[in-house]
């Protein structure tokens, strides 16, 4: 039977059990494991192409909390992605249009089009140190610090968010390379016993 | 002191310092015997202890070998562990139940039948294959035969389980490579200094040599230890060695003795490097001093100190410094007589060593010849400027030392230790403090520099450095040490690769009179050891043999990688991105054959490419073609871009149209086609090959950001945002119309070449166009890419009485090319023109200016390239195979067809390719030639389609 409502799926097979929340289909594994893995990619992905120094204030290379608790990212010259809570893409997007002046940027809806995911732990900066090349060390890449690299050969883009005072990385690819790269980071946390942790909404 | 059990005969009473567990016995096999040995002890170190002597053959000579250095390097000590060759055995710690036995030799290690190679021994000179299994040819395979059995090495069972390997990166302030006393100084000086820094040692602990000076270096061993593992910011990696500084301290580490991986490369990004390697013993070159027993003065004391195995019983000792007199002195305490102390210091000498498997004595420079079974030589000492010359300096030799220092570091590298200079203890370690300290302020400053460019790092105002005058570094004293390389008679130089003095000198009568060439024509240097025992006496030796100097000889030059390194560890984890579609669930389930496109996961077919395409001609068929590249443009300049880079115009494309568009480079060769759709006034959708979407974006952002960043254009790739499927069939309309809302599907108001769209199946945000790469009536629906398994399957579901069907890329393939359709890439080269694909229909060269122009317009007029066309064989059941030539008269090629396939619509094989100008004409006959030689005719037909050439059928 054709489901309804249509239930929306992330590229990452869930671990079981599964639940739907807000119209994904999500693990609903509670972990309490040192080191954790969560597929985050049902959180609100929002694009903007502007010019530097546009609407938001958050600088290239930085990451910041919005009073509404979404999180802006400067990925980019001139490019700002946002994350927000589940099912609020198209809020997000109204809201961000308004804010820029006619003919200043665009906004792209990119929920559906990455995978992201989020490692938190003590061990979360070993884990992404056997797959990224940059330097993780507090000095370089301090709570905030937004970049673009290669994470185990797919071009990735990694913000430092620390959670509850833990060193956490929020991961983001394009959707079609998810599974891989969830998987990749698995193996890499397997020797610090890894665990999956299943969404939880907000999640941002 | 006394020896113990009857299965450790030669080992001794508890020492102090010893680094064995008397507490755990370990049993292990060696040569299938059964042997005993206590937890720490390394293979040969057990063996020893039970009164072997023998571990190894010669690599051509087959001659016994026995241990020399007792350390990593030894090249007497090669062994294979179960199924695992060339293991360090002087190395490797005993595990339990460990299978051990020897390379190289056969039938047994003491009745090698390979030693007969003694007896031709002068064939085997140096350099022998280079004169010899050459004539005549035809014997080759016989030659290679017999030399294969005659190989070096261990045995790689086809069985072996895979280790597993991985990789790591690291960015240290400081990497300090070597954990004896000076690297541990190092180590602590620059952490306390503020410096992040990750201390590399070889060995299985910290030590260096003290762990074998005897007991009074215990105390200091300890407090140098202790004092690394109570200071913060050092990560210590023991069992592990630095194989290669590259540009800027890019620094490899390769990690052993891990729990979870079999090694692991660190890949360390330094700001400085401390080079504290130690000094490395040098052996005595002489007659015989490759026989069992004669060993190193280092050797015994390691045995003596570490394990507390006692190396002999009777033995002449040949000492030029120090350590050789302290090594008397440790081998008296252990119970072995001392026959002699040979002093060079005073002039004398050894001459030469007599015994075949065993050594049973020496002749001295007075005459004497003395019974003894072992000889300990003390002759001096190489330092290890590896690391320092892969930073660029080249060694200089100071005969006073008589060894090579580091002359010209670069502003990153340091070094301390033996390796700087000499002096007592404590001199050294207040100079390896020094460099410690030094070492991280130039990490600060580098460090300082590098944040400052970074733009998401903190602020460096506030942040307090190191002070920045420099650390004033003492010089340490370089004691004189008499210049002892070879003796008065011919003697091994290289053990691991069987060359001896006199090969050296016979290489330099036959020309080979520069150190570089002498290496490369000999081998010598180019073992396992990678000439940290045998350079300088190579050196030396062919210094002497063209009378020059060992300063004017110079060393040759080390590469990296330091220590021998297993592929494993270079290969790691095997990183192969795949990227999958939101459907491929369901692709598997129905046992879809994969196909590797790029990085991407296809469904070939499902079972019966033929079936499937006949059922799109027939019904309805579903493929998922999410590959497909697709980006949203948005802005009011998008019509100047579209305009700039394909070859046709865009200006008046109206919303809700689609137009099909072929981009060509510079220089006029087909780069992409695909269609664009304008969803809203400033909104295009723009397809293009999915093997081509990531280099089309950084076309499309090159012509944005450095031609014309004026305009107002954003775009962003949403391949994967969107899951893409193509309903196809006479039946797509009747599927589609049972789950698109919004859409009103009338031919007349969504004819061919629109994109409307609206909901599809419940799914907001989705557009579809309706286009036709397959030939007949279909619609390509792009669903937010969660969303995407939910319309498929509800497109299967719904349209089972219509006997909707997938069809996978096998058959779109055949679809395709039964209407001539061509795909960029397959039907086009690097050289083809817009116009030689039959594009030209899409050229407008009215247009101002676009990608390629200039170069079309001279295509367009001339008419000497080959053309792309349709061909049929004259045997509908020949299917030539893709890239067959065409040819004419015969040898010339005419062609060549680039696609090829059965249509099951048709019934017969049909083709396209290239032919020259000459031969286009339809009706022409051309010939194929086959790659298994035959020869088979083939018409040009009059258009690339092949079926329905109007297109009627994807018009209706």
């Amino acid at each position: 039977m054709a489901e309804s409502p249509a239930v929306a799926r992330s590229p990452i097979a869930p671990a079981l059990p599964v639940a739907v929340e807000n119209g994904w289909q999500v693990s609903a594994r509670r972990s309490m494991a040192d080191l954790r893995i969560t597929d985050c990619t049902p959180l609100a992905k929002i694009l903007v192409l502007g010019h530097e120094g546009g609407a938001f204030g958050v600088p290239f290379g930085r990451a910041e909390r919005d009073e509404d608790g979404v999180l802006v990212v400067g990925s980019g010259p001139g490019e700002w992605t946002l994350f927000g809570p589940s099912g609020t893409a198209g809020q997000l997007a109204e809201r961000v249009a308004t804010a820029l002046l006619p003919d200043d940027g665009a906004v792209f809806d990119l929920t559906h089009g990455r995978a992201a995911m989020r490692i938190t732990g003590p061990a979360a900066a070993d884990v992404l140190a056997k797959v990224c090349a940059i330097d993780l060390a507090g000095e370089v890449t301090p709570d905030g610090a937004a970049w673009r690299s290669s994470v185990a050969k797919v071009v990735t883009d990694v913000v430092r968010d620390d959670r509850g005072g833990q060193r956490s990385y929020l991961m983001h690819c394009d959707r079609a390379f998810g599974q891989y790269l969830f998987d990749a980071l698995l193996d890499a946390g397997a020797e610090f016993d890894i665990e999956v942790d299943g969404f939880a909404g907000p999640g941002i | 002191m006394q020896v113990l059990s009857d299965t450790m005969p030669m080992r001794l009473e508890v020492r102090r310092g010893e680094r064995i567990d008397r507490r755990h016995t370990l049993g292990f096999t060696w040569n299938s015997d059964g042997y005993t040995a206590f937890a720490g002890d390394t293979i040969v170190s057990a063996l020893a202890a039970a009164g072997e002597r023998i571990f190894s053959r010669s690599f051509k000579l087959h001659r016994p070998r026995g241990l020399l250095t007792a350390s990593y390097i030894d090249p007497g000590c090669m062994v294979q562990v179960g199924d695992e060759p060339n293991v360090r055995g002087a190395h490797r710690l005993v595990e339990s139940g460990m299978t051990v036995l020897p390379q190289n030799a056969w039938p047994t290690l003491r009745f090698d039948v390979k030693s007969a190679n003694q007896a031709v021994g002068r064939f085997l000179s140096a350099g022998f294959y280079y004169k010899t299994f050459m004539k005549p040819e035809r014997l080759w395979p016989a030659y290679e035969s017999v030399l294969q059995r005659f190989s070096a090495g261990g045995v790689v069972s086809e069985g072996s389980e895979r280790g597993l390997y991985d990789k790591r990166y690291s960015h240290p302030d400081v990497v300090v490579a070597g954990g004896g006393p000076a690297g541990m100084a190092a180590a602590v000086a620059a952490a306390e200094a503020g410096a992040a820094v990750l201390l590399v040692e070889e060995e299985h602990e910290l030590g260096g040599h003290l762990r074998w000076a005897g007991p009074d270096a215990v105390d200091a061993l300890g407090e140098l230890r202790a004092a690394v593992a109570a200071t913060d910011g050092i990560e210590t990696m023991t069992d592990s060695v630095v194989t290669g500084r590259y540009d800027d301290n890019w620094v490899a580490v390769l990690q052993r003795g891990l729990p979870h991986v079999k090694e692991r490369l660190v890949k360390a990004r330094a700001k400085t490097l401390v080079a504290a390697p130690g000094l490395i013993e040098r052996p005595y070159v002489f007659e015989g001093n490759d026989i069992p027993g004669v060993i190193l003065s280092t050797a015994a004391r390691r045995l003596i100190n570490m394990y507390a195995v006692k190396p002999g019983h009777r033995a002449v000792v040949f000492s030029a410094n120090a350590d050789g007199d302290a090594a008397a002195a440790d081998l008296e305490r252990a119970g072995v007589e001392i026959a002699r102390l040979v002093d060079a210091r005073k002039g004398e000498d050894i001459v030469r060593v007599s015994g075949g498997k065993g050594l049973r004595s020496v002749e001295c420079g007075d005459g004497a010849k003395i019974k003894c079974d072992l000889v300990v030589t003390a002759v001096g000492w190489t330092a290890p400027t590896s690391l320092t010359n892969m930073s660029g300096d080249r060694p200089a030799y100071n005969p006073r030392a008589a060894r090579f220092f580091p002359s010209t570091l670069p502003d990153d590298v340091l070094v301390t230790g033996g390796i700087a200079g000499d002096g007592s203890l404590d001199q050294l370690l207040g100079h390896a403090r020094a460099v410690g300290s030094e070492a991280a302020r130039r990490s600060a400053r580098i460090g300082r520099r590098m944040r400052a460019s970074v733009p998401h790092s903190e602020s460096e105002e506030g942040r307090e450095g190191p002070a920045d005058s420099p650390v004033i570094i003492p010089e340490l004293p370089i004691s004189g040490h008499p210049e002892l390389f070879m003796g008065r008679t011919h003697g091994v130089v290289d053990y691991s690769e069987d060359v001896g003095s006199k090969d050296l000198v016979a290489a330099v009568k036959e020309g080979y009179d520069s150190i570089e060439l002498a290496k490369r024509y000999t081998t010598a240097t180019m073992g396992p050891a990678q000439g940290k025992l045998e350079t300088v006496n190579a050196v030396a030796v062919v210094a002497a043999a063209t009378g020059s100097t060992i300063e004017a000889t110079g060393t040759t030059v080390w590469r990296p990688p330091f220590n021998p390194i297993s592929l494993g560890a270079l290969a790691g984890r095997i990183f192969e991105p795949v990227m999958l579609s939101p459907m491929q669930p369901w692709h598997e389930g129905r046992r879809a054959k994969p196909l590797v496109a790029g990085t991407w996961i296809r469904p070939d077919h499902y079972g019966d490419p033929a079936g499937e395409v006949n059922n799109v001609r027939t019904n309805v068929g579903l493929i998922d073609v999410t590959p497909l590249g697709k980006f949203d443009l948005r802005g009011p300049d998008v019509p100047k871009l579209l305009n700039q880079l394909y070859v046709n115009k865009w200006s008046k494309l109206a919303v809700g149209s689609v137009r099909y568009g072929v981009m060509c480079a510079e220089d006029g060769v087909v780069l992409d086609d695909g269609v664009t759709g304008r969803l809203e006034p400033n909104r295009y959708m723009m397809s293009t090959t999915s093997s081509g979407a990531a280099a089309l974006w950084e076309w499309m952002e090159n012509w944005l950001q450095t031609e014309h960043p004026e305009w107002r254009v954003h775009l962003t790739p949403m391949t994967s945002a969107y899951a893409s499927i193509n309903v196809a069939g006479p039946k797509s309309r009747e599927l589609l119309k049972r789950v698109a809302e919004e859409i009103d599907l009338s031919p007349d108001d969504f004819p061919y070449m629109r994109v409307r769209t609206g909901r599809i199946a419940g799914v907001d945000g989705c557009f579809v166009w309706r286009i036709g790469f397959t030939g007949e009536l279909g619609y390509e629906i792009h669903v937010p890419a969660s969303y995407g398994l939910h319309v498929w399957t509800t497109l299967i579901e719904l349209g089972a009485d219509l006997k909707a069907q997938p069809f996978g890329v096998e058959a779109q393939r055949i679809l395709r090319l039964e209407k001539g359709h061509m795909i960029i890439g397959q039907d086009t080269d690097g050289l083809t023109g817009a116009y030689g694909a039959e594009l030209g229909w899409a050229v407008k060269l009215d247009k101002e200016d676009f990608a390629g122009k200039r170069e079309l317009v001279w295509q367009s007029e001339h008419d000497d390239y080959f053309r792309l066309v349709g061909l049929q064989p004259a045997d509908p059941s020949e299917v030539p195979p893709e890239a067959s030539q065409i040819i004419e008269g015969n040898k010339q090629i005419a062609g060549r067809i680039t696609s090829s396939r059965m249509s099951p619509t048709l019934g017969r094989s049909i083709c396209l390719g290239f032919v020259a100008p000459h031969l286009g004409a339809p009706g022409t006959t051309v010939t194929v030639q086959l790659p298994d030689g035959r020869r088979i005719p083939a018409t040009v037909m009059p258009q690339l389609a092949h079926f329905d050439p109007d297109g009627e059928r994807a018009r209706g």
